[in-house]
């Protein structure tokens, strides 16, 4: 106790206590709303449009340490972007809360420009909204470009772009900077195979350089090779969080029971992993109120 | 779930130095806000700068639409409240008079409107990047501003073009200082319609009738003197800070004469009551820009 409580005192990013539920627009016919159309009308002025609760994530905390890539597994659908958009701040938990030493960035998900401007003005704009001074983004310049592999392209307005073509942009725009805490998503590793070695080439180099990393990935063989250790989510639950290899061996062994349409044994494989696994509870070291809620 | 098994293991408590870390997209304090947008000063330029360029570029004639609209709009409204209500008798050099009120009172207009939709039509740069939002209504009106630039030179031609002739005097140096406490006043409305409208987006419907109604009664087209024995209106009037900007821009411009003080103080006062207003009710809500 004593070894992991020195180890956890000055962490990077501390998840505590969140969830998240989204009320989303459900076309389902439901019971509670009144058929007639002035009943109908009242509801939608008093914002109880026909929604229903989603829970992407249930209750969880953890805390990434600095030097730590920190590998995320599941199937689709199991919240791990959920969980990603939350630590980079991109939404706000419905409880709890995350905690940083500086601003995780996410590369390049879904940074969607300004289509009327030439890909040039959008690299200048991008660089200038991640807080880039001008002389950095100057020497930076032709390297994004490069990136991009766009060619002269570059110079035409974006909404002339192919989607891969714009993709590659905002790729090259988000991997400019060189935050201390990543968010990777594999997903993004696609397009032509020239220019996935370029980015795998560029990820490496940001991976590196960071001191904290959370790395999404389906593919097991990259989450074995850089992940020191993982955690694993299922339909919004966190399942395990622990050693890389325990972890993957059970996810795998998991998926393969599923395959077989086994559902029974993988039941058992999903109880196993929520039992093994260490649960944190995020308590302030300094006795008192809890500042940042 | 897990909290039906009894097997599963209760979390472990485990304590945590917070000193170093901060919330995640929390909202700065307000003093910090304020330096942030100064760092962000080179986003805001280029971006309005950009979009100068590329605004207009759907419509053939691109930036003439900018005199076009104004004078167009004057040709209306000279015909109808002009010739045929004949509001504009007894008013000295209406068509000058009727000039500046559409010039000044569009450039409002349009840095209002369009930065009042600046949190829904950018929400994918929002959602994207990190960075104070206050930027994104103050460069609409930076580039409504530089936009404003070449309209205004083009209505002080026209000042001097129509007769009957006008002077040019030291008062049109006056024009300068109107037309930055008019854009300081705008800017400040523009950040509190930017959060209302952000987060209830009919409210922009409303703002195009309200503005509308406000262009009606700044005296626009006709002369306040017609109110002159009805206290109520004319007190409303002088408060009306759109009104004293065309009223001051008509005294140094047509009429040759030094506004009152009286109506400096009150467009002062109006300038820094909506920018400090607007600024701390926009970043009051910083968190919340762009999502869902």
């Amino acid at each position: 106790m004593d070894v992991a409580e020195l180890l956890v005192s000055s962490p990077a990013v501390v998840v505590d206590d969140v969830s998240m539920t989204y009320s989303v627009i459900s076309s389902e016919q439901r019971a509670d709303i009144p058929k007639d159309i002035f009943g109908r009308a009242l509801t939608r002025i008093r914002h109880r449009r026909p929604t229903v609760a989603v829970d992407a994530l249930h209750r969880m905390s953890l805390i990434a340490q600095h030097g730590e890539c920190i590998g995320v597994i599941g199937r689709n659908g199991s919240g791990k972007s959920t969980l990603m958009r939350l630590i980079s701040g991109q939404e706000s938990p419905t409880t709890g809360s995350v905690l940083a030493t500086s601003t995780p960035i996410a590369l390049g998900v879904s940074a969607a420009l300004v289509p009327d401007m030439s890909g040039e003005a959008n690299v200048m704009l991008g660089c200038l909204a991640m807080g880039l001074g001008r002389a950095e983004i100057d020497a930076k310049f032709s390297s994004i470009v490069e990136l991009s592999a766009l060619g002269k392209a570059i110079h035409l307005p974006m909404k002339s772009y192919s989607s891969g073509m714009a993709s590659r942009l905002r790729f090259a725009i988000a991997a400019a900077v060189d935050p201390e805490i990543l968010i990777l998503d594999e997903a993004l590793n696609t397009g032509d195979a020239e220019f996935g070695e370029r980015t795998r080439a560029r990820m490496t180099e940001l991976r590196e350089q960071a001191g904290c990393v959370f790395l999404v990935s389906h593919s097991m063989s990259s989450i074995r090779d850089l992940a020191t250790r993982v955690i694993w989510l299922d339909k919004g639950e966190m399942l395990h969080d622990g050693d890389t290899e325990r972890v993957v061996t059970l996810y795998e062994k998991f998926i393969w029971y599923l395959r077989r349409d086994d559902q029974a044994s993988a039941e058992k494989i999903r109880r196993a992993a929520r039992r093994e696994m260490t649960r944190v509870e995020v308590t302030e070291r300094a006795a008192g109120r809890r500042r940042w809620k | 779930m897990s909290q039906y098994d009894p097997l599963v293991p209760a979390p472990t408590p485990t304590p945590v130095n917070i000193r170093l870390l901060q919330r995640v997209g929390s909202r700065p304090k307000f003093l910090d806000y304020l330096v942030t947008l100064w760092d962000y000063r080179h986003f805001v330029y280029y971006d309005s700068r950009a979009r100068v360029m590329s605004g207009n570029s759907q419509d053939r004639l691109g930036g003439a639409w900018l005199l076009l609209t104004p004078l167009l709009n004057g040709a209306v409204y000279y015909l109808i409240f002009g010739i045929l209500l004949g509001t504009g008798r007894g008013i000295e050099n209406f068509i000058s008079y009727l000039i500046i009120g559409l010039f000044l009172f569009q450039y409002s207009t349009r840095s209002i409107s369009t930065s009042a939709r600046s949190m829904i039509s950018n929400r994918n740069v929002l959602q994207a990047f990190r960075f104070p939002r206050a930027t994104l209504p103050i460069a609409v009106n930076v580039r409504e501003a530089l936009s404003s630039v070449p309209t205004l030179i083009v209505m002080l031609l026209l000042i001097i073009l129509i007769p009957p002739v006008e002077v040019i005097s030291v008062k049109w140096l006056f024009l300068i200082l109107v037309v930055g406490l008019q854009s300081l006043f705008h800017l400040g409305i523009s950040l509190i319609m930017a959060r209302v409208v952000g987060f209830v987006p009919d409210v922009a419907h409303l703002l195009g009738f309200g503005l509308r109604a406000w262009l009606y009664f700044s005296a626009v087209f006709f002369s306040v003197d017609r109110f002159a024995d009805n206290p109520w209106i004319m007190a409303m009037m002088n408060a009306n800070p759109m009104f004293i900007v065309l009223d001051i821009a008509r005294d140094c411009l047509i009429y040759d004469t030094w506004p009152s003080m009286v109506r400096w103080l009150t467009l002062c006062t109006w300038a820094l009551a909506s920018l400090s207003v607007g600024i701390v009710f926009f970043w009051r809500a910083e968190e919340r820009y762009g999502r869902g």
